[in-house]
């Protein structure tokens, strides 16, 4: 256990913060397996999930999946690709999007919430279950989607989705006004900061000595302008939250406010809409992505500001310049990265950004509406073997099946068994 | 031929060239082998937990040994040696002479295909552990763990190079004598599951099937210009009122003289291929149920089809369970020369 001990600290920054938090046990366990390089219990009990999504004939469905992305949660505490929680997070979203009975079921809802958080554009999701009037019973929904909102800094918007959830009667409904008041005061608070560092910009060179008070508010004192951003927490906040002022609720209308207005041609076309979704958003937030962006047109304007013409190539000496035979530059310029010898840190293909999740939905969706005319039909139980994560194979079904009936007697319990397995393999 | 003179015997006989085996199974069959030395005996594994062995010729099961769960593949190491491995994990060993199993070692998981490498003399086994194990069949005991990045469906041998098809439509090219790397990680050239891999008898590439009536026919060089050749096909889809029913392809065999193969779907039937001419050479009659494991006698003489239910639709009721024994001929199996 000291070992392990060890290395949750020596992993502290593989592992991702989870709004719930961690299990510390849950955690020793995933990191102890992993520094062992030993999957076999995980892929066994990963197994074992699948094979539940697939046989469950219950009358909750949802159950197994919230599990499941809870277990893979706690087990593969860095994310990645090896946690598969997005893929697993989008087929759980889009296997029940037909299921009514779940549309305003918390679980799925958080879901939804969690797998909008994981999607490049969180916005494009929430209308989306909006539309589909999923969560709009439920006040985690437009908790989540206010904040989404503020973190853009656009308070209007944020408060506005907050009235749709009052106005649409969501519950739990004191959560959703507690909520809703804290987000009115932390506009207020930092309308009013804002104000104050207004009016002490202006007369601040009759103010006292800078000084700190814990505890307390900072605040920008000083006969020197205040170079040091004394009010930390001014700064940040002001500067995550982006806060914009439509109209000035303050009793003094400082003109220096109005500064803001600007931007107002560009957040206010932001009301939640309806429609079809004109860029699909991209599947999930990719690091190392570049936007594609057209280049061959692209021209420098550095050139245009000197007076010459813009397209004169430099004129050609009509001599040949003498390079030494050892001097002979490089053919390839140094800094370009070779790609057949750094394939680590290659760019991403962006070929699935016209395979979005939403995409795909409505393309499901319109399968679903046009299923009666197409011409093939696969002979075997597709949804099955793909329902899950991973796909499973007619035998592996058929053993699960037949697991569930009968159980192989010299085996010990799946538990027990994997754990003799790995500790014999590792000593 | 005496083989069928007992089929007549015996009153199996399904064609003037094939009978159904006697004394089959209980259960789905999951696989059956022919011996490497003579087309008189073949192997068949099957769900209801029992490897037997039977003679092709007198159309009779000549042994027959158990697991403790259903076996999902066999193998023969040389004739006097059977290999078998399941869902109970283990892999057993079973002498033919004197009647004996040996339990060799397990899988974290069901072993799901089990191959003999006679190059390396080497038997391979691949498990939904994602693991692929080598076994040495002389001490008997295990030579190795290799981890696939996925659950292993199907692998094969070709020479002394080693293609496993796993879930997530990948495949991987080891090489038995030096299995320190993977030597090729590919992608199925098929959009949807591999079920099953086979290699030339020549060597040079294998073909793949998917569960959606398709195969492909790839290389193993990897130069371009080979690479070039690959080439992949539809088959095993039946029209029906206007809707193609597609249907999954599980079994492949190749003919190891003239290099054809033949491949078996769950719609129930057989087709024999050329490969180079990319013809088709024959189809059979519609079997009763789907094909779920073919095998060419080393002579390529005979055919063994299994024709057996595999739930690909579920568990339903379907028809029983039968292993075939089909006389081929030239005709049926050899390249047309253009």
């Amino acid at each position: 256990m000291a070992e392990c001990d060890a290395e949750w600290e020596y992993s502290k920054e593989n592992i991702q913060p989870l709004r719930q938090g961690r299990s510390v046990s849950a955690l020793h366990q995933a990191l102890c397996q992993q520094q062992e390089g030993n999957h076999t219990a995980l892929n066994l009990k990963k197994q074992e999930f699948e094979s539940e999504l697939r046989l469950y004939d219950g009358d909750d469905p949802l159950d197994v999946w919230v599990r499941y992305i809870k277990w893979a949660k706690q087990t593969y505490p860095q994310g990645g690709k090896e946690s598969n929680i997005s893929v697993l997070l989008e087929r759980a979203v889009m296997r029940f999007t037909a299921e009514q009975k779940y549309h305003n079921d918390v679980r799925y809802v958080e879901l939804w919430i969690q797998f909008a958080e994981s999607s490049s554009d969180p916005m494009d999701v929430f209308r989306y279950m909006q539309a589909q009037g999923i969560g709009t019973m439920q006040a985690v929904f437009y908790i989540a989607w206010s904040e989404e909102h503020e973190k853009r800094g656009n308070m209007k918007m944020a408060d506005s989705v907050f009235q749709d959830g009052v106005k649409c009667g969501a519950e739990p409904s004191d959560k959703l006004h507690a909520f809703h008041r804290a987000l009115q005061a932390r506009v207020c608070r930092q309308m009013m900061t804002s104000m104050t560092e207004q009016h002490r910009n202006d007369d601040d060179e009759d103010d006292e000595e800078p000084q700190r008070a814990s505890l307390a508010e900072l605040k920008a004192k000083g006969k020197k302008k205040a170079t040091v951003p004394i009010n930390r927490v001014k700064a940040s906040v002001g500067y995550a939250r982006g806060l914009q002022f439509k109209q000035p609720l303050g009793p003094k209308q400082n003109s220096r406010l109005m500064i803001f207005d600007e931007n107002k041609a560009e957040s206010e076309p932001q009301e939640p809409r309806f429609e079809v979704w004109t860029a699909p958003p991209a599947a999930r937030a990719k690091e190392n992505q570049q936007k594609v962006e057209k280049w061959s047109n692209v021209k420098l304007p550095l050139k245009s500001r000197s007076g010459l013409s813009v397209a004169v190539p430099p004129p050609k000496p009509s001599f040949q310049p003498f390079v030494e035979e050892d001097d002979q530059p490089p053919a390839v310029t140094p800094c370009k990265i070779n790609p057949a010898v750094n394939s680590v840190l290659s760019a991403r293909k962006p070929s699935r950004l016209e395979q979005t999740p939403l995409k795909k939905l409505q393309e499901k969706q319109m399968q679903t509406l046009e299923d009666g005319e197409s011409r093939e039909q696969s002979m075997y139980c597709r949804d099955l073997l793909y329902s899950g994560a991973t796909e499973f194979c007619f035998e592996e079904l058929r053993a699960q099946r037949y697991l569930q009936t009968h159980t192989i007697h010299n085996l010990k319990t799946p538990h027990t068994s994997t754990h003799c397995l790995h500790t014999n393999t590792d000593k | 031929m005496s083989g069928r003179a007992a089929a007549e015997n015996s009153g199996t006989m399904t064609g003037a060239n094939e009978f159904k085996l006697a004394q089959g199974p209980e259960d789905s069959v999951s696989a059956v082998k022919f011996s490497p030395s003579s087309s008189q005996f073949l192997l068949v594994s099957s769900w209801d937990g029992s490897v037997r062995l039977y003679d092709a010729s007198a159309n009779s099961m000549r042994m027959k040994y158990q697991h403790l769960a259903p076996v999902l593949d066999c193998a023969f190491s040389d004739p006097t040696h059977a290999w078998s491995g399941g869902l109970d994990s283990q892999l057993k060993t079973h002498d033919l002479n004197t009647d004996q199993d040996t339990i060799v070692g397990t899988h974290d998981a069901p072993i799901r295909c089990v191959e003999f490498c006679p190059e390396v003399n080497v038997l391979v086994t691949g498990s939904w552990d994602q693991s692929v194990r080598l076994w040495d069949p002389r001490t008997p005991c295990n030579a190795g763990t290799f981890t696939q990045p996925e659950k292993v469906y199907t692998l094969s041998v070709a020479g002394d190079r080693l293609i496993v098809g796993t879930a997530g439509r990948r495949v991987l090219v080891w090489d038995l004598r030096n299995m320190g790397y993977v030597q090729q990680r590919r992608e199925s050239s098929l959009k949807y599951q591999t079920r099953c891999i086979r290699a030339f008898p020549n060597k040079q590439g294998y073909v793949l099937s998917s569960i959606e009536g398709r195969v492909a026919v790839e290389y193993l060089d990897p130069s371009l210009e080979v690479q070039k050749k690959k080439y992949a096909f539809k088959c095993h889809r039946l029209k029906e009122n206007g809707i193609e029913q597609v249907h999954p392809v599980n079994a492949i065999s190749f003919h190891s003289v003239h290099n054809t193969f033949a491949t078996g779907g769950s719609d129930g039937f057989v087709n024999i291929w050329d490969p180079f001419n990319k013809k088709r050479l024959c189809q059979f009659h519609r079997y009763p149920s789907s094909i779920a494991s073919l095998s060419f006698s080393t002579d390529g003489s005979l055919l063994a089809i299994a024709s057996s239910y595999m739930q690909e639709l579920g568990d339903v009721s379907h028809p029983a369970d039968a292993v075939f024994i089909r006389q081929v001929t030239d005709a049926e199996t050899k390249p047309k020369s253009t």
